[in-house]
């Protein structure tokens, strides 16, 4: 099938310290599509997009990328891979000294020299697409500030872009909203899904929040204990699913 | 009333131990006057010890059965205790024992130091000790130009020794990182430089300078190679303290951008450490001025081996004049390296 983008099956991570954090995870991402990830904190939502870009080594099964087998690789096909695959975090990762300009730039490292990075010599259309990208999150008027002086939804904007500037195929959103306000948030997966709609890049994405979750996503799974429980559309997830995901005692809570 | 705790309060019993067993070994001191010979008993020595910090203990077991507030409850409170429990035929013991404390260790160490009140205004000594302050307060300029010469020797032998031990702190820092060196292999390393770092660093550079005084010879170059040891072991300890405390998130942030390693550290780790790295480095150099002048004393070179040249002849005037141009380079220094410092936060 070809609008099958990733194909995972089976996949295991256990890590060092003996946890076994993913188990026997089989799923499919499809071209285009904005996939989120839901479960307990612990369930093993990070550890699933940490192994798809190799972040964390994935202990045992498969993982497709556009048909091709990214599951062992050696570190120069890692970081090849990683051009294709951009992420953004839950603390947004920039670096703090460096302006945002600067910032968005790094999305860029991996096609450019190491010499020429550490002197800035980026090349000029990569220039020009950094503040393509900062446009389209709406903050180009902050290029020449310091990242640090940026509110939390300006920085993840920030990271957003420099994902964008690798001219990914997939971003990986690892809880990017989740040390936002409730209104900044909404901005930010305004902008993912602005992203995914307009420039069709396909997004998974973890996520706490349910309401946000029937919000954004077009399809979803879950975790619980590394095993994956759910698969279907977020209209799907009723109450009896709800308790399966979180938990007999758990009770929804909405943010607006 | 909170029930008390069964747990045995160690902290407690080894604080009143020493303070019992110290005093009970004095008072053994002062009734018996052992002569010198005993001091080349070790095994005496250390059965006394023994002894007395177990009399100590068992002393402080006593107390705390009577309910008594010694010291060591009142520095390590183990459970609350309610006021009516408290013994009252020796309210405030603690204090008691404190100040005896305090003034058996004050008369003893008196004793120790040979303080003395008749040699302090003995009228020849005190004579010789005006003629030097009049000396050192009408320096004599004419070694100024030598003084000169001299400070400046100092001031590049802590260059030269802070510069040449930054790149070998640098590697250090990583090398000794718990952060970095987490494969198994890798702890070995950091465990044998760790402990080889802190065993240079606990030698003083006095006694470097002493050591490379007798291997290259007494002048500025066994100075320097002196702070170079002292600097590369203290260095590579404040380096990868910072190595340490830098936030994982920036180099994940980079990594996932296809970045290679050279360009990863550039990027996400350089920033975080570069600042603190600067600030160490002056300070660290402020600190060889300073100890490069003590290093001089004992055959380092630089304005310490002139200073004590003049001061074994007792030449006060000029003795004064270095003294002069150490306070003042020192002082330079120092504000130099606080404005720098400062000015990097
Ligand atoms: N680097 C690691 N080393 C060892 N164990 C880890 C590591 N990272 C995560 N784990 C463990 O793996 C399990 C899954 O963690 P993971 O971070 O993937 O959960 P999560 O669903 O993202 O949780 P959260 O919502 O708190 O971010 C947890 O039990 C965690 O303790
Ligand atoms: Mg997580």
């Amino acid at each position: 099938m070809d609008d099958i983008q990733l194909k995972i099956s089976n996949l295991n991570k256990v890590y060092d310290n003996g946890v076994h954090a993913l188990k026997n995870v089989s799923f499919n991402v499809k071209k285009g599509e904005f996939l989120v990830v839901i479960g307990l904190s612990g369930s093993g939502k990070s550890t699933l997009l940490r192994c798809i870009n190799h972040l964390h080594a994935p202990t045992s099964g498969q993982i497709l990328f556009e048909n091709r087998d990214i599951t062992h690789l050696s570190s120069s096909e890692i970081r090849g891979l990683r051009k294709e695959i951009g992420m953004i975090f839950q603390h947004f990762n920039l670096i703090p000294r460096h302006s945002v300009l600067s910032n968005v730039l790094m999305g860029a490292l991996g096609r450019t020299g190491t010499l020429n990075s550490i002197f800035k010599f980026f090349s000029e259309s990569d220039r020009k697409r950094a503040l393509e990208c900062l446009n389209l999150v709406g903050i180009r008027e902050k290029a020449a500030i310091r990242a640090d002086q940026l509110s939390g939804g300006q920085q993840q904007r920030v990271a957003i872009a420099r994902a964008l500037l690798q001219g990914p195929k997939i971003l990986l959103a690892d809880e990017p909203v989740a040390s936002l306000d409730p209104a900044t948030c909404h901005s930010v997966m305004d902008y993912l899904r602005k992203i995914n709609q307009e420039l069709g890049i396909t997004i998974v994405c973890n996520l706490h929040f349910l309401s946000l979750v029937r919000q954004y996503a077009t399809r979803v799974i879950a975790l619980r204990n590394g095993e994956l429980v759910f698969e279907g559309s977020p209209q799907n997830i009723d109450e009896s699913w709800f308790r399966k995901i979180y938990g007999e005692s758990a009770k929804e809570v909405h943010i607006n | 009333m909170i029930k008390p705790s069964k747990k045995l309060n160690l902290r407690r019993y080894l604080l009143d131990a020493s303070c019992f067993g110290f005093l009970i070994l004095i008072a053994v001191f002062a009734i018996f006057q052992p002569s010198d010979e005993i001091w080349r008993n070790l095994s005496l020595i250390f059965g006394g010890l023994l002894a007395a910090l177990l009399m100590g203990a068992a002393g402080s077991y006593l107390l705390e059965k009577l309910n008594v507030e010694t010291l060591g409850s009142v520095i390590f409170p183990d459970r609350i205790q309610s006021l009516s429990a408290l013994n009252k035929r020796f309210p405030r013991f603690w204090l008691v024992q404190l100040f005896l404390f305090l003034i058996v260790t004050f008369v003893v160490g008196a004793i120790k130091t040979k303080a003395s009140f008749t040699e302090l205004f003995d009228e020849d000594g005190f004579n010789g000790a005006v003629r030097l302050f009049a000396g050192l307060l009408s320096p004599n300029m004419d070694v100024l130009p030598k003084a000169l010469v001299n400070i400046i020797e100092t001031v590049f032998m802590a260059f030269m020794a802070t510069a040449l031990a930054i790149p070998f702190a640098f590697v250090l820092s990583f090398l000794c990182a718990r952060n970095i060196m987490k494969h198994p292999a890798a702890f070995a390393v950091y465990m044998f430089l760790r402990t080889g770092l802190n065993i240079t660093r606990s030698i003083e550079a006095l006694i470097w300078a002493i050591i490379f005084s007798v291997w290259v010879g007494i002048g500025p170059f066994a100075g320097m190679m002196a702070l170079m040891i002292h600097s590369i072991a203290s260095l590579a300890k404040q380096y990868s303290e910072m190595v340490e405390s830098i936030s994982e998130g920036p180099i994940e942030g980079i990594q996932s951008t296809g970045a290679n390693v050279l360009q990863t550290i550039w990027f996400a780790v350089v920033p975080q450490v570069i600042l603190p790295y600067i600030s160490f480095t002056v300070y660290r150099w402020d600190i060889n001025v300073r100890m490069a002048t003590i290093i001089g004393l004992v055959g380092g070179g630089g304005i310490g081996t002139m200073l004590i040249q003049y001061q074994g002849q007792a030449m006060w005037p000029e003795v004064g004049c270095i003294i002069l141009v150490i306070a003042v380079v020192v002082w330079m220094m120092d504000q130099a390296s606080a404005y720098i410092r400062e000015a990097l936060k």
